[in-house]
């Protein structure tokens, strides 16, 4: 594909990934009926599987997809680590500690319910990471904060796994969760997170020359006159809340925040992060849309989750990316 | 300091690493000790001493039978994955590399929920060399799929972590498919457990560990070259492709074979080479302290997990991270001298 159609392209991906979220499932709904559903709404079969299951389905896959993709690429940046995932703060097993906590102590029960709780968890695993990293000399640099991240991560998913394997109602309510979907969320979901998608997405756009200049070098961006912990702060901050929202709507869906910046990086050939970010939140929402479709698709009538499919329709296409080029960095 | 007892044969010491891992050793060792003394019921020390010593005590059965083999079974696997753990950082130059990112875990519990589902194997654990031959599987395909005119850290390291992605997305599945009575027993495996294990478990895996003696002494002194860029390595004459195959096939061995003792213990591999090199403060991943640092963390998390919430046996992956982590990040927000 050549370079200059990557921007076409990818709309008219996600416009086609959205079509087919609102159409393909046990009941397919053909194209026209979808438009009408969308602009006259009525009470007809395949308008209300379109409106009330389909819609807040695809509305949180376009929204996670993109938050995800744009937080990975932005702590790939930040991290200066081609292996950062929004999981590299800690963010993803703080949700899911904040979500294990719910359940256990019968706070909340149902997808609808977590979301609260993981975001809340994501967030202050997010603060305790940098609030660790930032500490001793040489403040947050990228590898102590992959190493905080790490570690922290770890300790969480211990914690969680103690609950785990201690209390099987935990884990029959939690694996169905922790697998990532887009399933069985209700139509208030992504306006719940909407505040945090949209200052996240200000926040880490905001750094994005910042970041093209940290790819440099911390000493070279100083040089070019960035503040280079502020930067970091700041990116980090936006990161965070753009996962955590993602988290709260879909559950820890792997692979998209890792591998999305990777292909956008592959497919802008100038204008830095100010043109990587906007790709990877286009790449993100296409992806996960697409990923949710085929899911539903490959075992009709039962479903594949998301998350699962994320990961084997994006994998081959990563390794496919990274043979075909020499490093990636 | 230098050590040349024959003008053949020199060994380069680094005194702190020395210092740091007989410091280590002797900790590990008093670990496993209270670890003998300590569960259920309190056996004294000296005790426990005469029962290993093979006199008839009233704690034959409590010791020897099963606090010692696993014991000796948690100091094996905890330094297996120290091991690999500092072999794959030494290959990808990453802090954040080990086994499980290349593979080798998630390709464990791939090849062992595959048996589980098709009825091949009645319980996770019960055949181990299913997860020994899913890992040693998984890696190979990891390496052949990012080899390319050579090895690159970065794209191994990469295509691992894909390659693991997808790996763990079939576990998941598996685990969303299954009756909840079967999820459970994979979560538990999933985690790592010393449980019920001992010698049966442990033989094999010392047999591992002394077979790669020779080729951990070829590791140490072929690992140094790599921490310099690739070019000056090959200047120097050293043959990295071939060191890095060499040291990342030793690496993922060790991790497969203690993966196939105790399931798909996590953070061990990646956290001990790092504590380690913290301690001795050498610019390499020293491979002796990381092997006992491994050692002592495992040690340490089973003998929490056997005695934190009695009668409750906490599976000890769900430790290592606990036991490990909160020295990491103090290292960390202390922060050495040297840079990261």
């Amino acid at each position: 594909m050549s370079r200059r159609l990557a921007w076409p392209a990818a709309v008219a991906a996600v416009a086609v990934a959205v079509l087919l979220s609102l159409a393909v499932g046990t009941r397919p709904v053909p194209p026209a009926a979808v438009l009408d559903a969308l602009l006259h709404g009525g009470s007809s079969p395949d308008a209300l599987v379109v409106r009330s299951l389909r819609l807040p389905r695809t509305e949180v896959g376009l929204t996670a997809g993109a938050a995800l993709g744009v937080a990975g690429a932005a702590l790939q940046a930040v991290t200066r680590n081609p292996l950062a995932d929004p999981g590299i703060l800690g963010l993803s097993q703080g949700a899911a500690a904040g979500v294990v906590l719910a359940i256990a102590s019968g706070l909340a029960s149902g997808f609808a319910g977590y979301v609260w709780y993981a975001f809340a968890g994501a967030v202050v695993a997010a603060c305790l990471v940098y609030g660790i990293a930032a500490r001793g000399r040489g403040g947050a640099s990228p590898v102590k904060l992959a190493l905080a991240g790490t570690a922290l991560s770890a300790m969480t998913a211990g914690g969680t796994t103690v609950v785990l394997t201690s209390s099987s109602a935990t884990l029959d309510q939690f694996r169905f969760w922790q697998v990532g979907a887009l399933s069985g969320r209700d139509a208030g979901t992504v306006g719940r997170m909407l505040p945090f998608l949209l200052a996240g997405a200000v926040l880490v756009l905001a750094c994005a020359r910042g970041l093209d200049a940290l790819a440099l070098g911390d000493e070279t961006a100083r040089a070019l006159g960035h503040r280079v912990g502020l930067l970091r702060v700041t990116a980090a901050l936006g990161a965070t809340l753009l996962t955590a929202a993602a988290v709260a709507a879909a559950g820890p869906i792997a692979f998209v925040g890792l591998a999305v910046p990777h292909l956008a990086r592959r497919l802008v050939t100038s204008g830095g992060h100010r043109a990587v970010l906007p790709l990877s939140a286009l790449l993100g929402a296409g992806l996960l849309l697409a990923a949710d479709v085929a899911g539903r698709v490959v075992r009709a009538p039962a479903e594949v989750p998301a998350g699962v499919m994320t990961a084997l329709v994006g994998v081959p296409v990563l390794v496919v990316l990274v043979r075909r080029r020499g490093a990636v960095n | 300091m230098l050590l040349r007892p024959t003008p053949r044969l020199s060994l380069l010491l680094h005194r702190r690493s020395l210092r740091t891992a007989v410091a280590l050793l002797v900790l590990l060792l008093a670990l496993m000790g209270l670890a003998a003394c300590v569960g259920q019921t309190f056996v004294a020390p000296g005790e426990v001493w005469r029962t290993v010593r093979g006199q008839s005590t009233p704690y034959d059965l409590v010791v020897n039978e099963l606090r010692v083999p696993r014991i000796v079974l948690g100091a094996l696997v905890g330094a297996a994955l120290g091991l690999a753990g500092a072999l794959v950082q030494t290959v990808t130059r990453n802090p954040l590399a080990s086994p499980d990112v290349i593979g080798v875990g998630h390709g464990a519990a791939a090849a062992t929920v595959l048996a589980l589902a098709t009825g091949a194997v009645a319980s996770p654990g019960a055949v181990p060399l299913v997860a020994v031959a899913g890992g040693l599987a998984a890696a190979g395909l990891v390496y052949v799929l990012a080899w390319r005119h050579g090895m690159q850290p970065s794209r191994f390291v990469l295509t691992g972590v894909g390659i693991g992605v997808a790996l763990s997305a079939i576990v998941q599945l598996y685990l969303t498919d299954s009756e909840l009575e079967a999820a459970e027993q994979v979560k538990l495996w999933l985690t790592g457990s010393l449980n019920g294990r001992g010698w049966e478990q442990a033989g094999p895996l010392a047999v591992v560990l002394l077979l790669s003696l020779p080729a951990l002494v070829w590791a140490g002194r072929a690992a140094r070259p790599l921490g310099l860029d690739p070019e000056t390595a090959a200047a120097l004459g050293v043959r990295v492709d071939r060191t890095r195959l060499g040291l990342t096939v030793l690496g993922v061995v060790l991790a497969a074979c203690a993966t196939g003792a105790a399931g798909p213990i996590g953070f061990v591999a990646l956290t001990a080479p790092q504590l380690a090199r913290r301690l001795t403060r050498t610019p390499q991943l020293p491979l002796v302290s990381s092997a006992l640092t491994g050692a002592v963390v495992l040690v340490g998390a089973d003998l929490a997990a056997r005695t934190l919430v009695p009668p409750l046996e906490v599976p000890v992956g769900a430790l290592t991270s606990l036991v490990g982590g909160p020295y990491l990040l103090w290292l960390l927000g202390r922060g050495g001298r040297r840079q990261l």
